[in-house]
This record gives C-alpha cells, structure tokens and sequence, in this order.
C-alpha cells in the first residue's frame, strides 16, 4: 500500500499512538519501580521518578513474607492451563461442526454462544455459586477450570470457525475421494493446517484464563493451597500495613508467564484475529 | 478396466435445475472428454460419477454395478481437482503416499507404490518437497500421481490444465495423453477449451445448459455436428453463421439465398420445409478459398493474424440485414493481403453446414467421413 499521510498527518497519528501506549502502559511502569523501592520510599514527596535506593531486594523477600506464594504461582499456571486444555477440547470438534456443516439451529445456536459473552462474569457468579454448591465441587481446582472454560468456549469457536473456513474444502473433498474418514481427514489434514487458528485459541484461551481465575478463587474457593497467584497476593495486605514493594513484585512475577507467552506468540495472534477479514 | 453408464442423470440444486436427464455410455478405456462453457454443469456431473455429489434422479453404473450411492473407494474412481487439493504441509511423498496410507497398505509396498508413481511423473527427485517449492507443472503431477498411485479403474479429471500458462498446457496434453496409453484405464476428463476436447478424446461429450448437445468422436463432432450450437464450439476459429432463406429443396440438396454470400446449393438430406423459411448456413473458416476478383463474394479485412502456415483472417462481408456481418477467414501463410483491403472468397457447398432456426443441423451428404 502506497504510504499517502502527510508529515503533519503523521505527527498526529503518532501522537495519538503516543498517548493511547502512555495511558495503558504507566501503570506497569509504576508497578515496576514500586517494586524497585525500600517500603519507606514509596510515598515520599516530592515524587522522584528515579531514585538511587532502588533494589532488588523485595523480590527475594517475598517468598520469605508468603511462603506459599511458589505454591499459587503453581496453581495459577496450573489452572490457566487446564482451563485452556478443556476449552480446547470443547472448541476443536464445535468449531468444525460450525464450520463445515448445516444444521438446523446453526446460526440461531451460535448466537446464543456469542450473547453469553455479554454477560460479564460477575453477574453470574450467585448462579455459578449454587450450582457448583449443588455438585460439591466449591473448594476444588474443578471450581476454578469449569466456570473459565465455560466462558472462553463462544469466543473459542468463533475465531477458530472463521480459521478453519479460510481451509479449502477441496482438501477434505480430495481426502474424501481417497477414501479417508472425517475424523482421519481431521486428523491428518485439517488440524495441521488450522495451528497457527489453535495457537490463537490457546492463547486467546490461556490469557483468558489466567485474568478471570481472580474472581472465581475468591467466591468459589476457600483453600488456601487452590488459591491462584492473583488471590494469593492479598496476603501481603497486613494488619497494620500494605507491603506494597513486594506486592507490586509478586504481581509482575504473576503477569511474566502472560507476558512471555504474548511477546513469543504474538505474530500468530495478529494474524488470527484478523483472520477472515480480508478476502485472499 | 470399467465401462461408465449414466442413466437418465439430473440434478437440480434447490429450485435450480443444473443437469437434464443425461445418459452416456463410455467404453473401456475411452478417455472422454465432457466439453462445454462455463456454468454448464460439467463440473457437478463430474462429481456426481465421483460420489461427491449425490444426483437428484438417475443412476451411475460402473462395470455393470450400480454404485449410485456407494463411496467413492467402492467406485473405483480417483480424481483430480481443479485447484489440485494438495496437502500443502504433507511433502509430495506423503501427498501421493495419502491414499495408501488411509487403506493403511505395508510401508514396503507403499514406497515402491509411490516411486512408481513419481517415476512416471518425473517427480522423483522431488519426492521430499513440499507442494508450496514447486512450479504449477508439478503440482500437476503431484495430484495426478496421488490418483494413480491408488490404480483405480476410471479417473475424473476437472479442467486439470486451466491453471497452467499456454506452453506448459500443450506439454501437458501430450503428457497425459501418454499417460492414457500407459495406464489403459478409463478417464474423463472436463475442460472448456475445445482444442483440449479435439486433442485429447477418443469421444467429446459437449454439453450445453445442462443437457448433452451431442456425444462422438472428435471428427464426427467437426463434420457432423448435431446442433449449430456444437458447430459453432468445436473447430477453431469457430464457423461462420449467416443468415440464409429456403428457394427450394429436393430430397438430396437444398437451394438457399445466403446473405452477403448469394445463392448456393447444399447436398444435405432431410432439408423438409417450404419455400422463404429462414435457415441458418454454417461455413468453417478454413473451408474458404481465395478467388480472382468478380467470382464468389468479398470481404474486407480488417486483422490479419498471421500464424506462419496460415493466415486467419477478420473482418465483414456485405449484409442486406444488417449492413454488415463479422466474418473470418483461414487464409494461405504467405497471403499479399493488408488490413482494409478487400478480398474474393468461395465456397464449397458441399463442405458447408445448414441448420434450422431451431438450431438443428440438417445430415451432409458430402462430408468426408
Ligand atoms: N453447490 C451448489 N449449489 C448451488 N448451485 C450450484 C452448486 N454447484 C454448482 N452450482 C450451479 O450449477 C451450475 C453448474 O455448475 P458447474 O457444474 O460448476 O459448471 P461448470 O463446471 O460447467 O463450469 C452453475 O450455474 C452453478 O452456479
Ligand atoms: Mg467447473
């Protein structure tokens, strides 16, 4: 595409990019240099944005003040991960179902599955509660995965549908002829084609997870050795004070596995969920 | 080894109705080619004898057995797909190795299946390629030799060569009609370039609309064509129409005024009607000959394309309906003719073509077979 803005144009655009990354990025900045600061540094005025006592150290205390903390950090990952290998399991054969055949109720099922993204978690959690109650598994790892599935499944089969429709159905019709079953075709043609789609569903699903685990581990769990990271972290809320360094620490230790997973994956993300939306 | 019956074969998708009540015989070890413009339905039909497609009415019977609704394995069929299907993240091997591997054949018998097939390919030294590293000549041959590699007893062919550029599409031709020979299995083979159709088939199917316009070998199609809708698709430069009025008939010629040309006397049979019908006269381009001035009629020329041996050219006669008529001529290699410039054309009447204004050719009594 031939570049046509202007130098002023541009200046603006940038600008614009400027301020939007400002205003999303400053909080991890500051959580950053929280961490970096004694305690007794944090709220000296005036604020000094760098400072010389900055340190490592509350990143080697706070396994000593939570000593749990490798613990939720375990479950955190463990949970996401779950989550994410159900949701999988779920979204692979529906996302071809969606795909590739007509039914009746196609469009009207799918709908469904769309609208109950609309509701944001929370509004759900004292049906959720009943419900898990009813089939005792509150205070489980089961508590945590099942309702984190169950919201990362719609959107799963969405971007994972429009991936396998860019797949020609030439490909299946050609296996066909050769005299190869759905499942073998599936197998042996269709996933092989559709990673750079399950890898955008993986980490759609994974980042998904590990953001919501928060709020199902503080309503459906009271284990302390099921909390996740995101719950554990209260624990440096005290009595008398907040050891704000090292919670800042303990967060970026929470986020870095999201993060890795992002920055390594993200040329497939881009072109995922854009996928579909130009023709070829 | 397989003779291919279709019986009274229709399709229709929706309220559309797509295929009329076909019916076909092919021979054992024909290679037939299904011929027609685009939309006719000559790729639905295909997959109706493929298994891809189930017909609305009808039947398929293959070497006697009725395999209407059975899988395509059962056929015995294989096919190749327009877009050639390759599994482009399975190397060549595997892609033509994919058939062999579903009926789950000994890895020894396997291999040696699969050289076989790329040794008559020429694809041997491309066996650990993927489909993406090669040229479009190749992955032809990719998808041809995962259909072979299966020995089935009639391949499908759909329009295999409409990919490729000009010269490759005439090495090809010869390529697979060796292969033809070599393999001596029944194919069929759908494409819309007639030169393909005339090249390569023992027998054309051409169909039109849904409907098969007339089945033959390629000679009979060019001297006899049925319809003026089969004249006029097969022989390149396409024929001549021109309007023409009935002055009299016998039962072994019919007399016509053709406009722009004048008064001519056909040998054709069954030329039943009365006088002042409008007919419709159909005259192959290569049929002309040049003549001195003030015989036969005149063309003006307005693009000569010369291609070596002969020389076609473009350009109008005289019309009392329409002022005039677009014309075109197969003239000598070497002709001293320019654009503009007027020429004397005749014509053998007994090399020309006479149709009704239904479209329906009337029998020569002339041609040469
Ligand atoms: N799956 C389908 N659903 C509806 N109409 C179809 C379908 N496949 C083909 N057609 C219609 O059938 C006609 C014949 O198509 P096709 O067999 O592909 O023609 P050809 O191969 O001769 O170009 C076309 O008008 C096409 O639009
Ligand atoms: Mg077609």
């Amino acid at each position: 595409m031939i570049d046509k803005y202007s130098a002023l144009e541009k200046l603006g655009l940038y600008t614009a990019i400027g301020i939007f990354l400002t205003f999303m990025l400053l909080p991890f900045v500051e959580m950053l240099l929280a961490s970096l600061r004694p305690l007794t540094h944090l709220f000296r005025s005036p604020y000094q944005f760098w400072s010389d006592d900055m340190s490592l150290q509350a990143y080697s205390d706070i396994w000593v003040t939570v000593p749990k903390l490798p613990r939720y950090i375990f479950n955190s990952v463990f949970l996401a991960s779950m989550t994410t290998l159900i949701c999988m399991v779920f979204v692979v054969p529906a996302a071809y179902a969606y795909a590739r055949f007509q039914f009746r109720g196609k469009a009207v099922s799918l709908a469904l599955f769309l609208a109950v993204n609309m509701f944001a978690g929370a509004v759900l959690l004292i049906p959720l509660y009943k419900l898990l109650r009813g089939m005792g598994l509150l205070n489980t790892y089961w508590a945590m995965i099942i309702p984190g599935a169950a919201f990362l499944v719609p959107t799963g089969i969405y971007l994972l549908k429009s991936f396998l429709e860019k797949i020609p159905k030439e490909l299946e019709e050609a296996a066909f002829v050769d005299g190869a079953s759905r499942l073998y075709t599936l197998r042996r043609v269709i996933l092989p084609l559709a990673v750079p789609g399950l890898i955008v569903v993986g980490v759609y699903s994974f980042i998904g997870a590990y953001a919501q685990q928060f709020l199902f581990a503080i309503t459906f769990n009271q284990k302390r050795d099921y909390m996740p990271l995101p719950a554990g972290i209260f624990e440096f809320i005290g009595y008398q004070e907040v050891i704000w360094n090292q919670m800042m620490a303990a967060s970026i230790i929470g986020i870095l596995p999201v993060l890795f997973i992002f920055l390594f994956l993200q040329k497939f993300l881009m072109a995922g969920l854009t996928a579909g939306a130009v023709k070829s | 080894m397989a003779t291919v019956a279709l019986q009274n074969i229709s399709k229709s998708f929706d309220d559309t109705q797509v295929l009329n009540n076909i019916n076909l015989s092919i021979e054992d070890r024909e290679f037939i080619v299904f011929v027609g413009p685009s939309g006719c339905g000559k790729t639905t039909l295909l997959r109706i004898i493929a298994g891809l497609e189930e017909a609305s009415e009808g039947q398929i019977i293959i070497d006697g057995e009725d395999v209407s609704s059975a899988h395509p394995v059962d056929r015995g069929i294989s096919m190749v797909f327009q877009s050639y299907a390759l599994y482009p993240h399975l190397s060549v091997f595997e892609n033509i190795a994919f058939p062999l591997r579903v009926a789950k054949v000994p890895e020894a018998e396997l291999n040696q299946r699969v050289e076989h097939a790329a040794n008559i390919l020429q694809l041997t030294n491309r066996l650990q390629h993927k489909p993406g590293q090669l040229s479009g000549g190749q992955r032809q041959r990719v998808a041809i030799g995962r259909s072979i590699v299966r020995n089935p007893k009639v391949f499908l062919f759909d329009e295999p060569l409409s990919n490729l550029d000009a010269a490759l599409r005439g090495d090809m031709r010869v390529e697979l009609a060796s292969l033809h020979q070599d393999l001596n299995a029944t194919m069929i083979y759908v494409t819309h370039d007639q030169v393909e159709a005339m090249t390569m088939a023992d027998k054309i199917v051409v169909i039109n609309g849904g409907n098969v316009e007339q089945f033959g070998t390629p000679m009979e199609l060019y001297h006899h064509p049925e319809t003026q809708f089969v004249a006029g698709f097969i022989g390149q430069p396409n024929m001549n129409f021109i309007s023409s009025t009935r002055t009299a008939s016998t039962a072994t010629n019919c007399s016509i005024k053709a406009d722009g040309i004048g008064a001519l006397t056909l040998p054709v049979s069954s030329c039943v009607g009365k006088e002042g019908d409008s007919l419709c006269l159909g005259i192959r381009p290569e049929d002309l000959s040049l003549t001195s001035s003030g015989q036969g009629f005149e063309m003006q020329v307005k693009v000569l394309e010369r291609l070596g041996g002969s020389a076609i050219a473009y350009g109008t006669i005289n019309s009392q309906v329409s002022g005039e008529q677009s014309f075109k001529a197969v003239l000598p290699g070497d002709v001293q003719v320019s654009p503009g410039q007027h020429i004397h054309l005749q014509v053998n009447p007994d090399k020309c073509h006479l149709f009704t204004s239904q479209g329906d050719a009337m029998h020569r009594l002339k041609a040469e077979v």
